[in-house]
């Protein structure tokens, strides 16, 4: 019997130290390259130090308070707001269509499914540069041989509707794989709830209205948190496709901290300005979190 | 019936003009890069009059191209390492002893509050310490890579290993295995899908990203990833589209490649973390 528990308690001890040991590697490389660096980025907003003055005084929260007082960086964040509110909305609307497409039952819908994923296996560069040249020669050129005025002139060059450009490039990159996690959704629905309602009668606009929508619900939150997210984040698309530019017009936040932090030097501005910003996303991505736990609840 | 027809005829006619939006531009990526320089100024759209393999040539013999794929094939190696061989371990042990112990559920949080951060909040320090350790390399970044991958591996593993019953692992310790045995012969291959799931999710985030390469290997060429070396190319080739589309369509075949084999298990495995990361 005594023997039973000593041996009961030797496993215990090779359990507790063999854990322990076997998540010491992940959690010092997560330790070393994320928590560290991240308060080290905090306490860089603190300071006043950039690439030309080699000291760091504490200035306290003065690098916040210019980074909220800023126009480029109020402008970056009108410019990103703009930009997420049009991102969320197509995210929305077309990968709903999409998925709703791909759902119907007709021949070759599996090719059309892989397909359509295709996008979602390149890197944003790639897709950017593809983009960057179709903008500035084949639409332009497309337009001259059609005669249509508006397309004689890359999207990109003008400063009103560069936005749109980027919005597209975007958009073609991301549509695929939210239209097949809605997709995913779609198909969470019974079939004979569908069925039953449209012996009762129900119009298809009905069925989507009071069926569909009502299970899609939980996806398309996800979908939304995740676009939002993407919105506020862009920065592969622009860097290729604009940089910025015309006149500064697409500066998103993701572009403003890169340049002022590897262009301008200014560390400790471009730190502050970077926690600024993730603050929101981690309260949106927080958001996320609970809604995708609520999801795993329910389903 | 008529209407039921309508219907398919109009899916059918939304189906194509979508697959159109999708197909188009890779179409073009593809033919252009079989034009010669003079071609692709006056022909846009329709093939080749003359299949010009010359855009190909000279991206593939030049020295810079294989390096870049060296590189990038160097990093997502040991990016997936660490999926298979560290990841799993933290996943399990975190997974079992953050039901018995609050210290490691507190651990598991710690773990996940990655998720949360954007990448621009660690972007500027990180430069500063790669640098100061010396490890503005290919091997440095995959070191960082596998770090990065850590918030969104712990959620993945400890979530399927919560729908795995302790029961197996119960009757190994009962016969004498060892918790490192029993991890190795027993839960590991249970594994074997998430990882796998893992493996691919993380291989075309690493293959494909372009923001950690920018900042810490951009400024030595011999150490530029794939995805570098087109955005460094373009510079290069400067009007010539024909190179920049070849460029571009060598770096898509390999992955298009794997994708006409793994269809449904890239499709599921990159839809499956998106829902949780």
């Amino acid at each position: 019997m005594k023997k039973n528990t000593q041996h009961q308690k030797c496993l215990k001890k090779d359990y507790k130290r063999t854990t322990m040991l076997m998540s010491i590697p992940g959690a010092a490389l997560y330790t070393f390259f994320f928590t560290f660096p991240v308060c080290l980025g905090v306490y860089y907003s603190f300071t006043d130090w950039n690439k030309i003055a080699r000291t760091r005084n504490f200035v306290g929260f003065e690098n916040y308070i210019n980074a909220l007082t800023d126009k480029r960086f109020l402008k970056a964040f009108l410019f990103n707001f703009r930009y997420t509110i049009l991102f969320v909305l197509g995210i929305l609307i077309l990968a709903t269509i999409i998925a709703l497409l791909l759902n119907q039952r007709v021949k070759g819908s599996t090719t059309f499914r892989a397909l359509y994923f295709l996008p979602a296996l390149f890197s944003s560069v790639t897709v950017s540069m593809i983009f960057n040249q179709i903008f500035f020669r084949v639409i332009p050129a497309f337009g001259n041989a059609v005669g249509i005025s508006w397309l004689q002139k890359s999207l990109l060059s003008s400063k009103d509707t560069a936005i749109f450009g980027i919005l597209f490039v975007a958009l073609w990159g991301a549509l695929p794989m939210q239209s097949i996690l809605i997709l995913a959704g779609l198909q969470t629905i019974p079939y004979e709830l569908l069925e039953a309602a449209k012996i009762d009668g129900a119009t298809n606009w009905k069925v989507f209205r009071y069926i569909t929508i009502p299970h899609l619900i939980p996806t398309l939150s996800v979908v939304l948190v995740l676009a939002v997210k993407g919105g506020l984040m862009v920065f592969d698309q622009i860097k290729i496709l604009t940089d910025g530019g015309p006149n500064n017009a697409t500066r998103s936040l993701s572009i403003l901290i890169y340049n002022d932090a590897f262009k301008n030097n200014r560390f400790a501005s471009a730190m502050a300005e970077a926690i600024i910003v993730g603050i929101v996303v981690a309260a949106i991505s927080f958001v996320q979190l609970q809604i995708s736990n609520k999801k795993s609840v329910n389903a | 019936m008529s209407k039921k027809k309508l219907h398919k005829v109009l899916v059918y006619a939304l189906l194509i003009l979508g697959l159109l939006t999708v197909v188009l531009p890779l179409y073009i990526t593809f033919i252009t890069s079989f034009k010669s320089t003079s071609e692709t100024i006056t022909n846009y759209l329709s093939l080749p009059t003359k299949w010009y393999f010359g855009n190909f040539k000279y991206i593939l013999f030049k020295k810079g191209f294989w390096r870049a794929l060296l590189n990038t094939a160097v990093i997502t190696a040991v990016v997936a390492a660490g999926d298979v061989i560290l990841m799993p371990m933290l996943g399990y042990s975190v997974a079992r002893r953050m039901n018995e112990d609050r210290k490691w559920r507190g651990f598991y949080f710690y773990l996940l509050i990655g998720i949360f951060i954007p990448f621009q909040v660690k972007m500027i320090p990180l430069v500063q310490m790669m640098s100061a350790l010396k490890m503005m390399s290919p091997v440095g970044l995959a070191i960082l890579c596998i770090g990065s991958t850590t918030c969104e591996a712990t959620f993945l593993y400890t979530g399927y290993l919560a729908g795995i019953p302790r029961d197996l692992e119960e009757a190994a310790s009962i016969d004498g295995s060892s918790t490192f045995y029993t991890y190795r012969k027993i839960i590991f291959p249970l594994m074997q899908p998430i990882i796998a799931t893992s493996v691919i999710k993380d291989c075309l985030w690493t293959w494909n990203d372009f923001t950690l390469p920018l900042i810490i290997l951009n400024r030595s060429p011999q150490y530029w990833t794939i995805v570098l070396y087109q955005y460094n190319f373009q510079s290069e080739a400067g009007v010539d589209y024909g190179l920049v589309f070849a460029c571009l369509c060598i770096s898509m075949i390999p992955i298009l490649v794997i994708y006409l084999f793994l269809q449904r298990q890239i499709m599921s495995g990159l839809t499956s973390g998106a829902v949780k990361g």
